[in-house]
Order: C-alpha cells, then sequence, then structure tokens
C-alpha cells in the first residue's frame, strides 16, 4: 500500500461524493440548481472522456492479472464520480427527460458507484479476488452502454446505429404533407438536437404541437408566414450566422428542403394536407415530387465500374459513348450511320453492356446480331431502334430487358405480335410505335390495357388535319 | 554542323550562357509570381466539379440537346401570349405614371409627350387544357397550348437590339463572351462526332430586320471549336462539300494528314492552342463532308412532314424549312440548335407585319414540336420560342389602331418552351393589367439561362471558364434556377 491510500481525505472525497451522487439521483425531482452549478454541467462532455479511459485501463490491468498502480485507481475513481455528478448537473437542463437520458443518468451514476466499490474492495486487499473480477466486467459493460447511450443523446438515436440499416423512408404514392414528407425532413436534419433528451433552445420538433408552443426565442412556427416563422428564417441566415439552423457541422437542409417546409409553412402548417389536394400550379407539388423521385444517381449506383479509357476505345467518329452524369458509370450510347456499316462496332459493346442505360440505334440496317447484343444490356432503360429493318422477331428479344422505361419502334414493320412484349415490359412508360404494321383494333384493345402507358402513334388526326390545310392564318387588316 | 544550319536554328533555342542568364530571371519571377499569386502552381489535388473532364454533365440530364427558335427584333407580347382586355378598355388613356414609374425610352419614343394606351391588334382566345391565352395571329400554336410552357414575366436588362441580343444569346451585353450554344458545347461536348455539336441557321421575315452578327454565336474566349457553325441558308448548307473533279476521298485523306502534321509542328513551336483547334476543324470538316449531305437532304422527308411544316419547308432558307433542319440536326445529334428569325421589330405598321412575321413561324414552330413529339424526341430535346425584349402597351408615334407601333419593352415579355426537362401546359409568370410591370414569378435572363443549363444537367454555378485571372459563367454572377418550370 503506497502513501497516498493512506491519506485518509482520499478516502473521504470518494465517500463523500458517492453519498452526494447518491443523493443527487434520489432527489432529482426536489433539486434545483444555482447558475454555477448549473454551467459546471457543461463541463460533462469535456471530462466525461477520462473516466473511461482510466477505467479500461484499469479493468484491463485488472482482468489479466496485473497489479494496479493505486494512483490510476484514485485518478479513475474519483473523475467516474466528479463526471456523473456534472452529468446530472447538465442532465438538470432539460426539464422533461427522455427514456435515453434516464437510462444514460442511472447507468453513468451507477458506474461511478461501482466504480468506487471497487475503490473499497482494493482497500480492503480483495483485489484480484473473484469480487473484483466480477466488478470490472461489470464496469466494462457499463462502460460500453452508458457511452453507447450518451452518444445518441448527443447526435441523434441514429448516431450509433449501423450505417447499413440507415432507413430510406419511403414517401407513399399520395403523400400527408406533414406526415410523410415535412417530419422526414424534420427527423432527418432536427431532431437530434430537438427531441426529449436534448431538448436545444428549449424547443422540442418530434410533434406539430411542440412546434406550434415553440421554444426558447419564441414562436418557431407561424402559420401561414414563413418569414416569421423562425423555423423558416433560420435557414436562411448565412451559414457564419449564430442563428443558422442546423448549426456549423451538423449537415444542412438542401435548398429543396427549405422550400418544401417554407411553402409547407405558407400554405398554413396543416398536418392533414394530402399532396393530391394541392393545386397543379403549386410549387409544392414539383418540391415534393423531386424528393419523390428517386434520384437518378443513386439508382445507377450499383453498376461496375467502366474506365474512360475503355470508352474512348469503343467510341468512334460514328458511335459516341457518354457518361450520363459525372461520376456516374451509367453510359448512353449513340450509333450514326457510317458510309460502310458494319456491326462490329456494336457487338464489341458488349463488355459494357451492363453500363448502358441509353441506347440510339435508330436508323441502323440493325438486325438479329446487334438485337441479341441489345437483349444483354439488362440495365438499358432508353432504346431507340426506330427506322430500322427490326421486325417482331427481333422485338421479341427486349423480353430479357427488365429495366425499359422507353421504346422507339416507330418507322419499322412490327405487327400485332409484337403488343404481347410490350404488355410485359413491367417500367415501360413511353412508347413510339406510329408507322408500323399494327393494326388499330390491336391498337386499341392494347390502349385499354395499359393505361398507364403513354402511347404514341404520331399525330393527332384532327390536328394533324388542321395543320395540313392550307393557309388558316387570320391576317387582320 | 554547317554554319549555315546553325543560323537556321529555332530561335527559340537558346545557347548556354543566354540560358543561365534569363535562368535567374525566371526562377526569380516565378518565386515573385507564387508571392502574388498564392495558387499559381497549386497542382490538381481534388478537383471540384467545374474542373472535371467536361463533356458530362454534373448530374444526369432532362434534355440532350436544345432548339432555340429565336425571334429576333422583339415579338409584341400584346399580340401573341399575354392578354390584356384592360388595355382595350382603356385605349388611348395616357399610360399612368404610376405604372412606368421613370423607367426609361428608347431615343424613338423619349420625345413623345403622350403614351396612349393601345390594344392588341387581334383577338385572344383561350386554349387546351391550360387555359393558354393565345392570339390569333398563332392558330397553330395555340393548337399545342397544352405541349407547351408560356412564361409571361420575362425581363431583361437591355432596352435596344444589340445590348439585348447579346444579353440573351451570351450573358452579357457587352460582346466578348461566349454563346450559350458555345457554352452547352464546351460543357457537354457533341453527340456525334461529324457534325458540330452548335448549329446556326437563319431566316428573314418581311418585318424590319435588326442585324444578325457571328458575335451572337462566337465562343468567346473559350477554344474556338465550340463556336456555332452557321449553315447557309442557300441551297447548298455548306460550301465545298464535294470533292473536286478528279480529287478522291484517300487523295484528300492524305493532304490532310500532311496538312495536319505541318500545323502541329507548328504547334510544338509555338505553343498555341489554337492550332490544335484548326486541325480539329479541318477534321470536323471533312467528316462533315460525309454527313451534312444526308442530314440536310429534305428531299427524302415524306410528304405527310412537308405537309406538317408547311409547303414553305420546301425553300431553302426560310423559317420552315430551318425548322425542319432543326429536327434532321436534332435527330443527328447536334446538341445546340439556334434559328434566328429576323424582322420583329415592330415600330410602325404593327398589325400588319405582326401578322406577316407569325405566319412565317406559327405553324413550323408548333410542328416542329409536334414532330418532336412523335418521335420521342420531345422527351430530351428542350425547344424554346421568344425574342430578345418585348413591346410597349403604349403607342408609338401617331394613335392610330389600324396602323400602328410599339417601341422596346425591357420590363415583361413573353416566351414559351416545350420538351426536355420543362413542365407542359403551364401559364407562368403574370404582369399586370396593363402588361407593363411583373407582379408574379420574375423570370430573368439570367434564371432563364441558368433553368435551361439545369435541364441540360449543368449546374450553372459550377460551369466556369477562368479566363484573364476570374472565373466566368454564363449566368454572371446571378441566376436562379426556375424549379416551378421544371417536369
Amino acid at each position: 500500500m503506497t502513501r497516498i491510500l493512506k491519506n485518509r481525505w482520499v478516502d473521504y472525497a470518494i465517500l463523500g461524493l458517492s453519498v452526494f451522487l447518491i443523493f443527487c439521483l434520489i432527489f432529482d425531482a426536489y433539486i434545483e440548481l444555482p447558475n454555477l452549478v448549473a454551467w459546471l454541467g457543461r463541463w460533462h462532455p469535456l471530462i466525461l472522456h477520462f473516466p473511461i479511459v482510466l477505467l479500461l485501463i484499469a479493468v484491463f490491468l485488472g482482468l489479466t492479472g496485473k497489479k494496479v498502480p493505486d494512483q490510476l485507481l484514485v485518478v479513475a475513481v474519483l473523475s467516474a464520480l466528479v463526471t456523473a455528478i456534472s452529468g446530472f448537473f447538465l442532465g438538470k437542463e432539460t426539464p422533461v427527460k427522455g427514456d435515453l437520458l434516464f437510462w444514460h443518468q442511472w447507468l453513468g451514476g451507477g458506474l461511478a458507484l461501482v466504480a468506487s466499490l471497487w475503490y473499497v474492495l482494493a482497500n480492503r486487499g480483495l483485489s484480484g479476488t473473484v469480487y473484483t473480477k466480477v466488478l470490472q466486467v461489470v464496469m466494462v459493460g457499463l462502460v460500453a452502454v452508458t457511452g453507447h447511450y450518451g452518444g445518441m443523446v448527443t447526435h441523434g438515436e441514429e448516431f450509433l446505429a449501423l450505417p447499413t440499416t440507415k432507413k430510406e423512408k419511403e414517401i407513399p404514392e399520395n403523400p400527408v404533407i406533414y406526415a410523410d414528407v415535412v417530419t422526414t425532413i424534420l427527423d432527418d436534419k432536427c431532431v437530434s438536437c430537438h427531441n426529449p433528451n436534448k431538448k436545444k433552445g428549449e424547443l422540442l420538433m418530434t410533434n406539430l404541437e411542440e412546434l406550434l408552443k415553440g421554444g426558447e426565442s419564441g414562436q418557431t412556427l407561424i402559420p401561414g408566414d414563413p418569414i416569421k416563422s423562425q423555423l423558416i428564417s433560420r435557414l436562411h441566415l448565412p451559414t457564419e450566422d449564430e442563428e443558422h439552423m442546423p448549426p456549423e457541422g451538423k449537415a444542412p437542409l438542401t435548398q429543396n428542403e427549405i422550400e418544401i417546409l417554407e411553402r409547407w409553412v405558407a400554405l398554413g402548417a396543416s398536418d392533414t394536407l394530402r399532396f393530391d389536394q394541392l393545386p397543379k400550379s403549386e410549387p409544392l407539388v414539383v418540391l415534393v415530387k423531386d424528393l419523390m423521385e428517386p434520384k437518378a444517381e443513386s439508382k445507377w449506383e450499383k453498376l461496375p465500374v467502366v474506365a474512360d479509357s475503355t470508352l474512348q476505345n469503343l467510341a468512334s467518329d460514328y458511335l459516341t459513348i457518354e457518361r450520363m452524369a459525372a461520376n456516374s458509370n451509367a453510359l448512353s450510347v449513340d450509333v450514326y450511320l457510317p458510309p460502310e456499316y458494319a456491326a462490329e462496332p456494336i457487338i464489341a459493346l458488349e463488355r459494357i453492356a451492363a453500363n448502358i442505360v441509353e441506347l440510339d440505334l435508330s436508323g441502323l440496317p440493325i438486325g438479329t446480331v446487334e438485337m441479341d447484343f441489345v437483349s444483354k444490356c439488362q440495365n438499358l432503360e432508353w432504346l431507340e431502334i426506330d427506322k430500322t429493318p427490326v421486325t417482331d422477331a427481333e422485338v421479341k428479344k427486349l423480353e430479357t430487358l427488365k429495366n425499359l422505361r422507353l421504346l422507339k419502334v416507330y418507322e419499322t414493320s412490327i405487327t400485332d405480335k409484337s403488343i404481347a412484349v410490350f404488355k410485359n415490359a413491367q417500367s415501360l412508360k413511353n412508347l413510339y410505335i406510329w408507322k408500323t404494321d399494327i393494326s388499330q383494333s390491336a391498337l386499341e384493345s392494347f390502349k385499354n390495357e395499359k393505361p398507364g402507358l403513354s402511347i404514341n402513334y404520331g399525330i393527332n388526326p384532327e390536328i394533324e388535319a388542321f395543320f395540313v390545310a392550307s393557309d388558316s392564318v387570320a391576317v387582320s387588316k | 554542323m554547317k554554319e549555315e544550319e546553325k543560323n537556321n536554328e529555332n530561335p527559340l533555342k537558346v545557347n548556354r550562357r543566354h540560358f543561365f542568364s534569363q535562368l535567374s530571371v525566371g526562377i526569380g519571377s516565378l518565386a515573385l509570381g507564387s508571392l502574388l499569386i498564392p495558387d499559381l502552381f497549386k497542382g490538381g489535388g481534388a478537383q471540384p466539379l467545374a474542373q472535371q473532364p467536361l463533356g458530362i454533365p454534373h448530374f444526369a440530364p432532362k434534355a440532350k440537346r436544345v432548339i432555340y427558335l429565336f425571334q429576333a427584333g422583339g415579338p409584341s407580347q400584346f399580340e401573341s401570349f399575354d392578354y390584356k382586355p384592360t388595355l382595350k378598355k382603356r385605349m388611348g388613356e395616357d399610360l399612368p405614371e404610376s405604372i412606368r414609374n421613370g423607367q426609361r425610352l428608347t431615343g424613338m419614343t423619349s420625345g413623345q409627350d403622350k403614351f396612349p394606351l393601345m390594344p392588341s391588334a387581334t383577338n385572344f382566345k383561350q386554349y387546351g387544357q391550360s387555359g393558354a391565352w393565345v392570339s390569333d395571329y398563332f392558330p397553330h400554336i395555340a393548337k399545342i397550348a397544352d405541349e407547351i410552357t408560356v412564361v409571361k414575366s420575362m425581363h431583361t436588362d437591355a432596352i435596344n437590339h444589340d445590348p439585348a441580343i447579346t444579353f440573351f444569346q451570351t450573358g452579357s451585353q457587352i460582346s466578348g463572351r461566349p454563346s450559350m450554344g458555345s457554352w452547352m458545347s464546351y460543357g457537354l461536348g457533341s453527340e456525334n462526332k461529324n457534325l458540330p455539336s452548335f448549329v446556326v441557321l437563319t431566316s428573314r421575315g418581311k418585318g424590319n430586320s435588326q442585324g444578325l452578327y457571328s458575335k451572337l454565336w462566337s465562343s468567346g474566349f473559350l477554344d474556338s471549336k465550340h463556336q456555332g457553325v452557321m449553315l447557309r441558308s442557300g441551297k447548298n448548307p455548306v460550301l465545298y462539300l464535294n470533292d473536286p473533279d478528279g480529287i478522291s476521298r484517300s487523295d484528300k485523306r492524305h493532304l490532310l494528314n500532311e496538312v495536319s502534321q505541318l500545323n502541329k509542328m507548328h504547334h510544338v513551336e509555338t505553343g498555341d492552342d489554337e492550332i490544335e483547334s484548326r486541325i480539329a476543324q479541318y477534321e470536323m470538316a471533312y467528316r462533315m463532308q460525309m454527313s451534312v449531305p444526308d442530314v440536310m437532304d429534305i428531299s427524302k422527308e415524306p410528304e405527310s412532314i412537308v405537309k406538317l411544316y408547311g409547303e414553305d419547308c420546301q425553300v431553302p432558307g426560310t423559317y420552315a424549312a430551318n425548322a425542319l433542319q432543326a429536327r434532321r440536326l436534332a435527330e443527328n445529334g447536334v446538341r445546340f440548335i439556334q434559328l434566328y428569325h429576323q424582322g420583329w421589330d415592330q415600330h410602325g405598321n404593327l398589325p400588319n407585319a405582326m401578322a406577316g412575321q407569325a405566319k412565317d413561324v406559327d405553324q413550323a414552330s408548333a410542328a416542329l414540336v409536334m414532330d418532336l413529339k412523335q418521335r420521342g424526341m420531345l422527351e430530351d430535346t428542350l425547344v424554346v420560342w421568344g425574342g430578345e425584349f418585348g413591346r410597349t402597351n403604349f403607342c408609338q408615334g401617331k394613335f392610330d389602331p389600324k396602323d400602328f407601333g410599339r417601341d422596346h419593352h425591357p420590363r415583361a415579355f413573353s416566351i414559351w418552351m416545350a420538351g426536355g426537362g420543362i413542365k407542359p401546359g403551364l401559364n407562368y409568370g403574370k404582369t399586370d393589367e396593363f402588361g407593363y410591370n411583373i407582379v408574379e414569378n420574375p423570370v430573368h435572363v439570367h434564371d432563364f439561362h441558368a433553368t435551361l443549363m439545369h435541364a441540360m444537367g449543368l449546374d450553372h454555378e459550377q460551369m466556369t471558364y477562368k479566363y484573364q485571372g476570374r472565373r466566368f459563367r454564363l449566368t454572371d454572377v446571378a441566376g436562379n434556377v426556375i424549379k416551378d418550370l421544371l417536369a
């Protein structure tokens, strides 16, 4: 036993702090803190790392059968107690404690007390016994769980969740603007600081009632008046501004998100407003739609990587390969008719077939070989084979393309047989089939069967007749 | 080495003594330079979007090409798309000063002591689901009301033709900046390597014509391969397309190879990048010989298409012919096709002249939209129709409803757009009851440019080019993407 331990004041300090901590935890509801003491609480995030490290070192030494230096144990236990108490002070700033904070507080307090117990046991010469080993194991668990809860309190519940479980909340077909859109944005960008565990600026943003109630700096949300609503005005402040939300270091809202919140407030911040109740001209329609549609880039994220040099080797004056966007592996391929046509350059594209999402072969004398290649482009979304000699047999090969969204087969000699292929194409949205051998009757029944598909069968005959009629301009004299 | 050869040495080569004497100055100025301009020698490193290899959009685009039907001179919104019944009610009354609010006038009307309100020279009706108001001058465009978006709240900074058209084309009233087509070519490259990425077609109406100059489609400080290639409006769109008698393709190829060798040597000596541009242009010309005759050959179009665009489309050099040509060029992968139709400057004789101008463009413009639509090309082709500014709601000169004129008006005018990335069937923006000031959703020329670029997958703030020590962009330091217009 070293000199320090003989100093009784260390014992008294640990005993005193433990008793004070227990008192605090039990009489939580009756305690009101003076300002200065509350300020001490703000030091909690700074000092909490000491006990975590020191206790873990001590436990590690203890469990591996090494001697735990007494100084280390003393400092670890004292810092654990101070941290727990300061944490308690900090916690008092949140009037209504949420589950996270509640557990964090009790587990943290417990940890400090268990550490004190270890100190007592060590003093009694019981270090190295089974009792201390059990305590040490318990402490490792407590450090982990307390730290975990603490992290979630400061950074939001999602913070320590596994990154893969980051849930992409699907927005339904006809969303309720508040419940499906606004809350998604708030949850994503605001709630990590304005939740029951961490009520920054006295403001809760977990439900509309609380939002309307507002926080420290008055009314957060004034329905119909986005300019006066701090929820909106703070978003527009320059990022350097103290008042700007979210504060520096946190993910800012996108322009689209800001505009959605703004329009929602301007329209009265209703919690029942549905998407289909909005007039067509309302900007919110576009904004929400933008949010609903998956970004093209993310859709193409999984495509295999393709090098620029590969593209350069495959391209020629008559064959253009472009990336759909910067840093995207999705490709758009246009082929133009060279003086002497050969299928080889097109077939050579097979090695990048998975990357091709747009392919334009219109006007080329393509046949079976080329169409075999096309059928291998699994990610193809946009295909132009208009003004080509393709027939029903070739179109049938398109059955393998599950992502096909737009298909141009006008000015070809396909017949009613091909309609079966179009019917089965689940993703098909636009079809251009004028000047083909498809019969009017087959077309009509097809149209009825697939109301969601936009079939272009040339210019509306009524309008065309008007255009073709000679001189229809009224010249007023 | 012979004495003679020594003297013929490249003047850029220096002897040892010369080299060292220059070296000290050289290193000194490098050091000074890096002190004055800290990032002078900064390497690549993590490149911002703006410096990434060009020829690729920033994000997935909605439109891949633009057909811009430019109505040079400023068509009157009061006889086209901005219906103002108040003008009829208050016909002949003086424009209230509270509305004009001290706005400057051109030299042509600044001498007038009265500004009598003049109603539309023609009637308006509403069309389609969108209920767009279209004047009787544009019956064909009226038929496609649901395909187009009419923007009635365009405004610009300039009040006279030259600065206004230069502003619309280049984002600056002072010439010298790259045209918007050049920016697109620079940012997105070409789709068809055998055709230029930016093509210009011109036609002339019967009305009062303002000049068109190549500076409007110049590439400014961008590499000159991005400048607009103007196709001639006569029978031969490109001169010397055919090889002369006795010269075979391979002879031509051989000649080009030799010329390009010489040019490359010259480039090594001088380091002038414009020489590379020149080499590229020769190659482009060679390839155009193969592809242009085919693209420009309207005779291959079926009867139904000719009827759609109007019989005029068979007469080379007309607006209708150019419109059809534009579709063929778009089909063949030209990125930016700009048509100019002159004659929209009705300072006098407006009812007659405007009717004539409208007749020039009405059918073919609408036909182009429908034709693109049936080909599935409206999905990714953005069509724009409009001039450089609007016209005054008061009459210029003598007050005579049968024969009057309107002066230039920059504060509010109408354009329409269709296709790629733009919401169809929308009426956007509103002017006051006099059609003088914008009261809802103004769209500045910079906003228009930003929106156009957005549709093409370009971020107008990232599309910059560093020149003479600063970064330039089409939208200068302004411009907002008008999201309401986007599909």
